[in-house]
Order: C-alpha cells, then sequence, then structure tokens
C-alpha cells in the first residue's frame, strides 16, 4: 500500500468487500467541516463538528468498442450500503456509452510527491484554531473610524480521502481546506456620501493570520476608495489585471477548452495551435505547494505531476483522466478530479472524476512589478476586483462588471472606479485581440491564489465600458 | 437506504438530548435520490443521485447559535455528534433566549407530478434526449449537441423542541438543450433551457421545432457582431428581467443584511422607487416554479412576499430572527442547501409581475439601444446598490426597429437609477420563471426561480 499519509483505511476496508467485475474503484472521504460566522465583531454562529463520511464506487463494463462507467455515491457505509451502491453502479454502467473500448485503472506502484496539504494546528484543534484565527482577522479593525467588518466567515474542511481499486490500487491523503469571507464597509462623513464595501473572499489550503494587519490595511483603503470612485471611460484600453482577478479568469477559461472532454468534442485547440503571444507559458502543477488544486494524488489514485500546456502561446497538451486518455490512446495526466459547483456538498466522494485542472502556473514575464506594468500601460485601467467575470466555457468570452479598480494616468496608479464593465475574449483567431494575444506584459512578481500562481498581466486592449467616451 | 422517516424516532429523541441543555433545539434531516441522463454526439451518461442522507441540528446557546451534523441518521456517528454539541452548549450555559419565536407549524406536503420524468425509466429518459440531440444535429452546421435530462427528488424532515413538524418531499424536473455551431474551430452556441417543481409537464414544448429553432439560433451566434459599449436604453428579455428582480430587490431584501446594516434597501423602506408599474415579488408557494418549497427550515410555510409594490418598496424576506429584530413576521425563507450548510435567509422565486406594454411598443420607444436575451448569470451589491447582469446574446435597437444580433454582454448599473429610468413594463406575454441555483455570496447553492416580463430602461452594457 502506498499512502500520501492519511489517518483513514475507509476506501480499502470496502475494497475488502466488494465482490464486483474489474475493473472498479472506489473513493473514501471522511470529511469535518468547523465555520465561525460573524456579525460585526460578535460571533453570530459557531458550527462544527459537521461530519460526513462516504464513499462512491465506479465500474466500467466493455461494451463492444465502447465503455458503459457507472458511479454511485453514498454515506451507509453497511454492507447493504455498500451492495446497493455496486447495484447502482452496474445498472448505471448497462445504459451508458464511452468511446473506449478498454479502460485502465492506476496500480499501485509509483511514489507520490511531497506536497504539503494539512495545517497542523488546525488539524489537531480546529475549533480552538478557527476561534483564534477570526479574532487574528477582526483584531486589525479595532479603533479605526469608519470603517468596520459587517459580517463574515471562516470554513475549516478536514478531510481523510482513500482511493482503491480492483488492480490492487490503495492510497490516500489527508488535506484541510479554509475558505474566508468578510465583508468591510467604509462609511461616515460628509453626510450623503453612500457607505462602500470591498468583498473578500479566498480559498486556501491553511490559516496564515500573520497577513492580517497589512490585508486589513488594503481591503479598508479598497472600501473607501469604493466611496469616491467613478464610472470609467468606455473604450478599447490597456488593462491590468492582478492575480485575484485573473483567478477567476484563466482556470475557468482554459481548464475545460484544454481538457480531454473539449478534445473528444472536437472543442479544443490542438497540439500546435497558438492561442496566446510567445510571452505566454501556462503549466498544470498538480503538486505546486499549498495550492488549492494541488494533492500528492489525483483523485483516481496516480501521483499528481507537473506539466506544460501552453509553451510560448502554443498548445502542447491536454489534461486527461483514466477514460478520456483511453479514448485517445494516451495514458492519464492524473488531472482526474471530483468536485461540483452546484447545490450538492462539494465533497470528493460524491462525484464521478473527470479531467481538470488542478493549479494552474502563468510563467513569470519580464514586465516587473505591478508599478512597472501600470507605467507601461501609461494610459489605463487597473482592475482590484471584478465580479463574476468567469469566461463561458465555449466560447471563451468573459467579462464583468468593475467592483473597485483604478485609473492609471502617466504611468501611475490614480483615482478609483467603479461600474461598468471589462471583458473580452480568452481565445481568438490569430491576428485578432483576445486575453492570451493581447497580455503583452507579464508581471515578474507571481503569488498563489487558489489554484492560481499568476503575476500581474497588462492586456492591451480589452473593452471597456463606462458611461462616457 | 431507508426513508427518513423511519429514523424520526431516533433523531426526535436526539433533539430532545440537545433540547435539555439549550433553550431551543431544531432539526433538518435530508435525503435525496435522482437520476440525470446526458447525452452528446459521443457519450450517453446515465448518473444517479448519491445516495446521501444526513441532519443538522441547531441550539441557541445563550448569545449565538450553534449547529452540528453528521451523516448518519442514527447509530454512533449521530450519538457522537450530538454528544459534542450537547458538551458546548453546557459550556455556554445562561444568557437570553433566542430572539423571536419559533414555529410549531405541523404538516406533510409530497409534489405529485402529474407526469413523472422518473415514470420514463433510464432508456426512456435516454431515448428521449437522444431524440432532442438528433432533433439538433440534423441542422447543418451543428457540430455538437449536448442534451441533458434530470429529476430529483429532496425529503426534508424540519423538527423543533417547540414541537412544530414539517416533512416534505419536493420533485423536481430539468431539461437543457446546448446546439454547438463551429466555424474555424471557433464554437458558438445557443440553448434551451426549463425546469420547475413536478414532472415532465414543466419542461414545456420539448419538441422538435423548439429544438432545431435553438439549432438555428446557434448557427446564427457564428455572425454575431460585437454588442455595443457604454451607456443606453436597455430593453430586458423575461429572462434577463428575472434576474434584475432576484440580483436588485430579491438579494437586497434579505433581512439579514439589514441586520448586518448592509442594505442599500433598508433606509429607504416604505419609499416609492419605482413606476407604478412595477410590482416585484417572492413567491415560494407558487405551484410548479422550480424554486418553490412547502415550508422552509425553521418551519414556517412558504408565501407570496410582495417587495415591490407599484413601484413602492414595501417588504422584505425574513427568518425568525430579523422578524424578531425588525418587527416584521418570518416570510417562509429561511433555506440551507443542504445538511452541511447553515440556515439563511434565501430567494425562492423572485420576478417581475406583468405591465401593460406590448413588446412592440417597448421596442419602438427606443431610438438608439439593446435588448439583452438569454440572461446567464447575475451578481448583487447589497451595500452599494450596484447590479451586474450576463447574457448570452442580443439584438441592437436602432430607430425603433430590431437590428443586428450581437453576441454575450454584461449589464452594469445602480438598481435605483436604473428603477428610476424605467420606461415600461411588458404584458403577461411571454411571462416565464427559469429555472438557476443562487449562492449566498459565493457558495450555499439553492434552486431559485427567476423570471418576469420584459423590461425597458436605461443602463451601462459592455462586453462579457
Amino acid at each position: 500500500m502506498t499512502s500520501g499519509g492519511t489517518s483513514s483505511d475507509l476506501a480499502f476496508r470496502l475494497a475488502e468487500r466488494i465482490r464486483a467485475e474489474p475493473p472498479w474503484e472506489v473513493i473514501g472521504e471522511r470529511a469535518r467541516r468547523y465555520e465561525v460566522h460573524f456579525r460585526g465583531h460578535e460571533v453570530e454562529l459557531e458550527r462544527g463538528p459537521l461530519a460526513v463520511e462516504g464513499f462512491g464506487i465506479r465500474v466500467l463494463r466493455r461494451h463492444g468498442e465502447a465503455t458503459g462507467t457507472g458511479f454511485q455515491a453514498s454515506t451507509d457505509l453497511s454492507p447493504e450500503g455498500l451492495a446497493a451502491a455496486v447495484g447502482d453502479a452496474e445498472t448505471i454502467s448497462r445504459h451508458a456509452e464511452f468511446p473506449a473500448p478498454s479502460v485502465e485503472l492506476p496500480d499501485d506502484g509509483q511514489a507520490p510527491p511531497e506536497v504539503p496539504l494539512v495545517d497542523p494546528k488546525l488539524w489537531r484543534d480546529p475549533t480552538e484554531s478557527l476561534r483564534a484565527y477570526v479574532s487574528a482577522l477582526l483584531a486589525p479593525f479595532a479603533g479605526r473610524a469608519g470603517v468596520v467588518p459587517t459580517f463574515g466567515s471562516v470554513r475549516a474542511t478536514l478531510s481523510e480521502v482513500t482511493i482503491a481499486n480492483s488492480s490492487g490500487l490503495r492510497v490516500g491523503f489527508n488535506g484541510t481546506n479554509v475558505d474566508l469571507e468578510v465583508a468591510v464597509k467604509a462609511f461616515g462623513g460628509p453626510e450623503g456620501t453612500a457607505p462602500g464595501e470591498y468583498w473578500v473572499t479566498d480559498e486556501a489550503r491553511r490559516l496564515a493570520p500573520e497577513r492580517f494587519p497589512a490585508a486589513v490595511d488594503a481591503w479598508c483603503r479598497y472600501a473607501a476608495d469604493v466611496r469616491r470612485a467613478k464610472q470609467p471611460p468606455t473604450g478599447e484600453l490597456p488593462v491590468i489585471l492582478p492575480p485575484d482577478v485573473l483567478e477567476g479568469i484563466l482556470p475557468a477559461g482554459l481548464g475545460f477548452r484544454l481538457s480531454g472532454v473539449a478534445r473528444l468534442r472536437k472543442l479544443a485547440p490542438t497540439v500546435g495551435t497558438q492561442i496566446g503571444g510567445e510571452n505566454i507559458s501556462l503549466t498544470d502543477d498538480g503538486t505546486y505547494p499549498w495550492g488549492a488544486g494541488s494533492a500528492p494524488y489525483d483523485d483516481e489514485g496516480l501521483p499528481r505531476l507537473r506539466r506544460t500546456l501552453v509553451e510560448r502561446g502554443k498548445v502542447v497538451g491536454h489534461l486527461y483522466d483514466s477514460l478520456y486518455g483511453a479514448a485517445f490512446k494516451v495514458p492519464s495526466t492524473a488531472n482526474a478530479a471530483r468536485s461540483a459547483v452546484g447545490p450538492s456538498m462539494d465533497l470528493k466522494f460524491a462525484h464521478a472524476p473527470v479531467p481538470a485542472l488542478s493549479t494552474l502556473l502563468l510563467a513569470p514575464g519580464s514586465g516587473g512589478s505591478l508599478a512597472e506594468l501600470c507605467e507601461a500601460a501609461g494610459e489605463g485601467i487597473l482592475v482590484q476586483q471584478l465580479g463574476w467575470a468567469r469566461p463561458d466555457a465555449f466560447t471563451g468570452a468573459f467579462g464583468g462588471e468593475i467592483r473597485i479598480g483604478y485609473r492609471v494616468r502617466g504611468g501611475k496608479i490614480a483615482e478609483p472606479v467603479r461600474g461598468g464593465t471589462v471583458g473580452g475574449t480568452m481565445f481568438a483567431a490569430p491576428g485578432l485581440p483576445s486575453l492570451l494575444a493581447s497580455a503583452v506584459e507579464i508581471g515578474d512578481e507571481p503569488s498563489l491564489t487558489g489554484r492560481l500562481v499568476s503575476p500581474a498581466v497588462l492586456v492591451r486592449p480589452l473593452s471597456v465600458a463606462g458611461a462616457t467616451a | 437506504m431507508t426513508g427518513l422517516e423511519d429514523h424520526e424516532g431516533d433523531l426526535a429523541a436526539a433533539l430532545a438530548k440537545i433540547g435539555r441543555t439549550a433553550m431551543f433545539a431544531e432539526l433538518v434531516a435530508q435525503r435525496w435520490s435522482g437520476e440525470s441522463v446526458q447525452v452528446d454526439s459521443k457519450t450517453t451518461t446515465l448518473s444517479a443521485r448519491p445516495r446521501l442522507q444526513g441532519v443538522v441540528f441547531r441550539a441557541w446557546a445563550g448569545g449565538h447559535w450553534q449547529e452540528a451534523a453528521a451523516s448518519a441518521l442514527a447509530g454512533a456517528e449521530l450519538e457522537s455528534s450530538v454528544t459534542r454539541l450537547a458538551s458546548e452548549l453546557a459550556r455556554a450555559s445562561g444568557g437570553p433566549a433566542p430572539p423571536g419565536a419559533p414555529s410549531t407549524s405541523r404538516g406533510e406536503w409530497k409534489t405529485q407530478p402529474r407526469r413523472a420524468l422518473r415514470d420514463l425509466g433510464a432508456e426512456g429518459t435516454i431515448s428521449l434526449a437522444k431524440q432532442c440531440r438528433d432533433w439538433a444535429l440534423a441542422v447543418p452546421g451543428i457540430g455538437e449537441t449536448q442534451v441533458r435530462l434530470s429529476w430529483d427528488e429532496e425529503q426534508r424532515l424540519y423538527l423543533n423542541t417547540a414541537g412544530a413538524r414539517c416533512y416534505q418531499a419536493i420533485t423536481r424536473t430539468h431539461g437543457l438543450v446546448v446546439p454547438i455551431a463551429m466555424e474555424g474551430g471557433r464554437p458558438e452556441f445557443d440553448y434551451w433551457n426549463a425546469g420547475g417543481v413536478g414532472g415532465l409537464e414543466v419542461l414545456g414544448t420539448l419538441d422538435e421545432a423548439t429544438v432545431r429553432g435553438v439549432a438555428e439560433g446557434s448557427k446564427a451566434m457564428l455572425a454575431a457582431k460585437a454588442p455595443p459599449a457604454g451607456a443606453m436604453d436597455v430593453l430586458l428579455d423575461p429572462s434577463v428581467g428575472g434576474l434584475f428582480a432576484h440580483e436588485s430587490f430579491g438579494h437586497g431584501t434579505e433581512a439579514d443584511q439589514f441586520v448586518r446594516d448592509r442594505s442599500y434597501l433598508k433606509p429607504i423602506l416604505g419609499q416609492q422607487v419605482g413606476p407604478e408599474s412595477l410590482t416585484l415579488v417572492d413567491d415560494g408557494s407558487r405551484v410548479g416554479a422550480w424554486g418553490s418549497i412547502y415550508c422552509d427550515d425553521e418551519g414556517h410555510q412558504s408565501q407570496r412576499t410582495v417587495l415591490v409594490d407599484r413601484g413602492r418598496f414595501v417588504g422584505a424576506l425574513h427568518d425568525r430572527e430579523t422578524a424578531a429584530l425588525l418587527h416584521a413576521t418570518p416570510t417562509g425563507n429561511t433555506r440551507r442547501a443542504d445538511f452541511l450548510s447553515r440556515a439563511f435567509v434565501r430567494m425562492t422565486n423572485t420576478f417581475v409581475e406583468p405591465g401593460d406594454r406590448s413588446f412592440e411598443e417597448l421596442i419602438s420607444e427606443v431610438d438608439r439601444g439593446v435588448l439583452l436575451e438569454h440572461g446567464t448569470s447575475g451578481i448583487e451589491d447589497p451595500l452599494g446598490g450596484q447590479m451586474q447582469l450576463k447574457v448570452k446574446k442580443g439584438h441592437r435597437i436602432e430607430h425603433g426597429k430590431l437590428t443586428d444580433l450581437v453576441g454575450s454582454m454584461a449589464l452594469s448599473g445602480k438598481v435605483l437609477d436604473f428603477l428610476r429610468e424605467i420606461k415600461g413594463v411588458g404584458t403577461k406575454e411571454g411571462f416565464v420563471i427559469n429555472p438557476g441555483f443562487c449562492g449566498k455570496g459565493h457558495s450555499d447553492y439553492v434552486p431559485a426561480g427567476t423570471g418576469g416580463v420584459y423590461l425597458l430602461s436605461h443602463a451601462i452594457v459592455g462586453t462579457a
């Protein structure tokens, strides 16, 4: 048995009881969630443990030149519960068709990379750790005039994942995940001036209270700037997008189009296609320390990899799991992922795997710091926060409302802007503007934000719509 | 896996144990079933709703709420969860009583679809999905088509220490058809989307003419021009009008934002904010609508709540706590995404009531503007009063006539300015409530219906 370090053996125990024909796999997950919600400086609600233990089983059945996959998940760990889930999966597989005659699941032979994923203090004492974290978050607001946190929450999930299959694979790993949400309100001053808000959300693997004094300073400044911000101009303008903004655009825009899922439907750019400028190189790195998409193994149990997807603007690789790899007769790239955005719980065991990005890296360029990118822009817009800008998975169109940004005048950050929209497309035919083709300068100060490691980028131009021409 | 009702005794006993250390306690137990079929030109995928179940307990800890949850409805895991919650509660003894009065409602409700999708069985549903796919693929230029048909039954049981007991089983059915046109490696699409509480009847006219029409729409998108940019007259189709209702007066009237002092609407309750032709409603009791529920997760029955009545801002959405703090009554809008999620004040079905202007009249009033069609997403700004609405496509309006088809756009603007600029509200022709999911912040997604009629106003639009 290979293990990246887990205290659970759920999938291993279930594997001993599965009486299905191979190939099959089972994922087990034990998750505990703890939350603190606050209103102002007061605790509104404490939650936890919110405990879930469940499994998902997948069977793969050959139907001539196709494979029928059947998946079912359950929180019923009894022998009857396991048998019922296996029965469901077998039934489903009889109705399903996937264009691969044979799918090989990973076996148990490869050592995993070392990937730090567990905040040890949070793991040991989640309740007290979260209480202390919220105190550290709220402390820098004390004594500030005209600015308060109106509400917020910290949600920590401690998960133990195990994967076993009919090829003998037995792996597992633990991880911690922390979601933060804070709304910062600036108010007061001259009568009639509306209050302003800066809304913070982020996803990380560990608690990092040391960042709060400086971060709270910045949040308060943005909230205050919202109050005096004016609408941007309308036009095709140089726009600077920092990592926080790019995190909402690049992974979602690239993840589908570079996946085996898109390739199977002829929606992916082929290897060799130029989709960006020569300064664009993108790597999928499932081993990146503390990345929200990183882990020792992918969700089929293969050791995670670091792979280049786009080199000097050209596509050099796609993302596969075992199933989609089999459709193209290529090995999995260890990009199997189980998650969903939607109404169901975001637990791995409840979802069948599909190929997806892990942690995406945009290679630093020669554009320097944020200040140097502004200097290069001359006259333009620095976007600090966009509304929902997530690209359309098929077309790559993206854009949203400027929640807070700044005019760049004479190469310097100037007055705040808010409202209006910034948008464009991720990809375009050669010679036409797009985010990837028109990113004229890439900064050299990358930082990790959720599932993206990226410096700021200067795009020349993007479409900006405001009140005036 | 047995049903919720089989565990009611264990759950009631667990609640009673928690109730011995708390002034008030309640639970929501949950269980799902369902099936989804997705077909395209390459694959057929059948998915069963995972066999998941769980329970969340909420108890008043003297100064704040305390919660614990477990994915077991009986046995050691449930016992462990209850014991730890009781232990936390014992540490926090004393303090004031919980805000507001608890529900004492008792009832049972179950959706009765006229024609359940589940009755088609897996083979029948796959056959219907493939039929839709083939209708779309028969249109020249359509290279790929995705069709998804699904049904979902969710059981919820609410119990509290004041004697309330509400059991509901809600069946939702959903359909989506996305024909994809390709040209020079560039994909484009339009889509058809329908759903509601009930069975196949909520899908309306899913027939060959509808699917072929959507496929032709996808092809047309390949020739769509860039959208206009800047401030102009905007005519919102009913789907976009629904997004407007949801993002403007929906989120802004969730009264937990009032309590947080985080709503731009709080100071103007009772004021005239728009024309007399404008009425906005949240209605969780609307038969067949996607976001309908029978009772909420505090045991209050769902209801119709008028938010804006003939232009006057008159109401908000409440849970027991906000109702107590703001001298109102609960409106049946307390919802949890699932047993792992906390309860918030949430919308159900939020929409614009029909007005008196025909589509032709509204178009004729626009000299230079854009018709926004097929709303795809929106985002609110409860404190600042801004809103962002994104749409799949639109048409320019020039001198009172529809002209060029244009690609995806975002609308940005201040809600109160948008309301002041409303020039007309469409008639009931075309009224629709669309299925969607709504997050509180960026999580806790619940089914929410949005809809309405055509709405003419003025705002900024740009590429998105």
